[in-house]
């Protein structure tokens, strides 16, 4: 019965890795193509031609990727450091309006980000923050904040301050204890929240596309017209130049958090 | 002069305001957004000259048959991404759990997905889906289709077919992942003592380990619900030209020329916020309830 059990589970955790990867090898294939007619089940041929035509200008696609990766990093920066101190007072401290707080900061997830952009557009008009980096990164910024506040509450509270208390009653000022004592503790969860919210940032399109006004160009607004666009190869080329651009700032990231738990390794985020 | 005492007692009263005041500026932008988008869906834009407050742009999106048909279009990839991401997550979480494969290579593949962007979903349901994608590319080589257009138009047809397989493989992984922490710690306690007492491993998951995951499931439910009932990107990459997705019917309202067209973009938009702030409601009374049960906050537990 139990070997059963175990071989089913064996069985689903193989064609979910299965359907995960099978279209990324397939976008890879696509990409990598020349010709690919219906109904060939296999390319008829192979060449860098989407490659080429993607990285065809030497400067463009290098300053698009540092430009989008940028902009996320300020994102990701931003929202752990403000969820960082959102998290510190859900955590630490008992205060009228905490539920408040704690359920106000979950809302930017379950209000989509289209009802939110098109109804702030007009008041960002309004303050010359419209077709901005500034406005792109203010909006990005509220909708990664959920996720940070989210990952920090739970790690801030496991860390707790009662060490930071000691500190101080050794005669170490607040700001010396939370950088001695805390800040080290806390530091992986504070770097997969910065992953968290550059994945997010990174991805965003809708919100770029909106708020930045076409004079905001991330890889993800630049790439969504030829996703859909005649030709496969290129939209293929596209599609696995932005995952590998994300996945290796996913690695730096890990990386980093692997180094500071030394090899602890990181751990799903706990919500409940 | 205030003892250090009283001025610990002070600072400490004060500092989570302090701590919390970026966050509430941040908040507070996002409320401004919200109810600047209400204020227009009900006729008010000052801007524009309408200053009354209606009730008609709502009642104009019910009677337009083509709206209309975009609110029930969304509803039904909502609810059925939804239920059947919720069923498979569930199931690949048991899975992992079961496995002990709670961190490593297989819990970096689930997670892929979560980086993979909705647009590159998009293509590659085009690549595997469309008329000329590979499962009718396969079919033509088994011999049961000789032209492309035998194939159903699964992607661009107006059954929204396309756009849900783009959602399932998108967040039947994200539910098993925001599943996994709290189905963990309930098998690990609980599963050896119901298997000591006698239960069989089924009898046990559908007993113990599932009814206590619920919450985080039910949780995880309304999220991808409201997520997908609202977001652009897949039924603008994917679907037909009519009807369209809500929030996609909505953004065409909104940079519509004719600034007449504003209201009922606004109007689609106060439909969506409505169904999710009732979403809202009940993650938050799930999560209550679960913070009631556990004796802790529901948060930091």
């Amino acid at each position: 019965m139990r070997r059963k059990q175990s071989r089913f589970s064996r069985l689903i955790l193989a064609a979910a890795a299965a359907t995960i990867l099978f279209p990324l090898a397939l976008i890879a294939l696509w990409s990598v193509s020349s010709v690919w007619e219906w109904p060939g089940v296999l390319p008829g041929g192979f060449s860098l031609r989407g490659y080429e035509t993607v990285f065809a200008d030497y400067q463009q696609m290098p300053r698009l990727l540092l430009f989008s990766a940028e902009l996320s990093l300020a994102v990701a920066a931003l929202s752990t450091l403000v969820g960082l101190m959102t998290a510190r007072a859900i955590a630490l401290y008992r205060f009228p309006g905490r539920k408040l707080l704690l359920f106000g900061t979950m809302l930017p997830i379950l209000v989509p980000s289209t009802v939110f952009g098109m109804g702030a557009h007009v008041l960002l008009i309004r303050a010359g923050l419209a077709g901005t980096l500034r406005g792109v990164i203010l909006m990005q910024t509220v909708c990664a904040l959920p996720y940070t506040v989210n990952i920090l509450t739970d790690l801030t509270s496991s860390v707790g301050d009662g060490l930071e208390e000691q500190a101080q009653v050794l005669g170490c000022p607040p700001w010396r204890a939370f950088w001695a004592v805390s800040l080290p503790e806390l530091l992986p969860g504070i770097l997969s929240a910065m992953s968290m919210a550059y994945i997010i940032s990174y991805s965003q399109y809708f919100l770029t596309l909106l708020i930045g006004g076409g004079r905001v160009r991330t890889l993800s607004t630049v790439m969504v017209p030829f996703l859909t666009g005649g030709d496969r190869t290129v939209a293929a080329t596209y599609a696995v130049t932005f995952l590998f651009s994300v996945l290796a700032m996913y690695l730096v990231f890990e990386g980093l958090i692997r180094l500071m738990a030394r090899g602890k390794g990181s751990e799903p985020w706990n919500w409940n | 002069m205030l003892r250090p005492l009283q001025r610990r007692k002070i600072r400490r009263r004060l500092a989570p305001y302090l701590l919390a005041l970026p966050a509430l500026a941040l908040l507070g932008l996002f409320a401004a957004g919200l109810v600047s988008g209400l204020m227009q869906s009900f006729g008010y834009i000052p801007a524009f000259g309408l200053t009354r407050f209606t009730l008609d742009y709502y009642r104009g999106v019910f009677a337009d048959a083509q709206l209309a048909a975009s609110v029930k279009l969304s509803l039904w990839i909502s609810v059925s991404s939804t239920l059947i991401s919720v069923v498979l997550g569930t199931l690949l979480c048991t899975a992992l759990v079961r496995l002990r494969k709670v961190r490593g290579f297989t819990l970096q593949t689930v997670r892929l997905p979560i980086q993979v962007p909705h647009t590159v979903v998009a293509l590659f349901t085009l690549c595997l889906f469309s008329q000329s994608g590979l499962l009718s590319r396969i079919l033509a080589q088994a011999g049961l289709l000789t032209s492309q257009n035998q194939f159903p138009n699964l992607v661009f047809g107006s059954s929204g077919s396309g756009i849900l397989l783009a959602y399932v493989w998108k967040e039947t992984p994200f539910v098993a992942y925001f599943v996994l922490a709290l189905m963990q710690s309930v098998s690990q306690h609980l599963d050896e003592a119901a298997a000591t007492l006698g239960a069989s491993p089924l009898h046990t998951f559908f007993s113990v380990t599932l009814p206590l995951s619920m919450p985080a499931i039910l949780r995880a439910g309304l999220m991808i619900f409201a997520f997908s009932f609202g977001a652009y990107e897949l039924p603008f990459l994917l679907g037909a030209t009519s009807p369209k997705a809500l929030p996609v019917q909505a953004y065409i309202e909104y940079i519509d020329p004719d600034l007449r067209h504003r209201p009922y973009a606004m109007a689609l938009n106060g439909i969506i916020l409505l169904l999710t702030l009732l979403l809202a409601a009940a993650f938050f009374l799930v999560t209550e309830h679960t913070a009631k049960k556990l004796g802790g906050d529901g948060h930091a537990t």
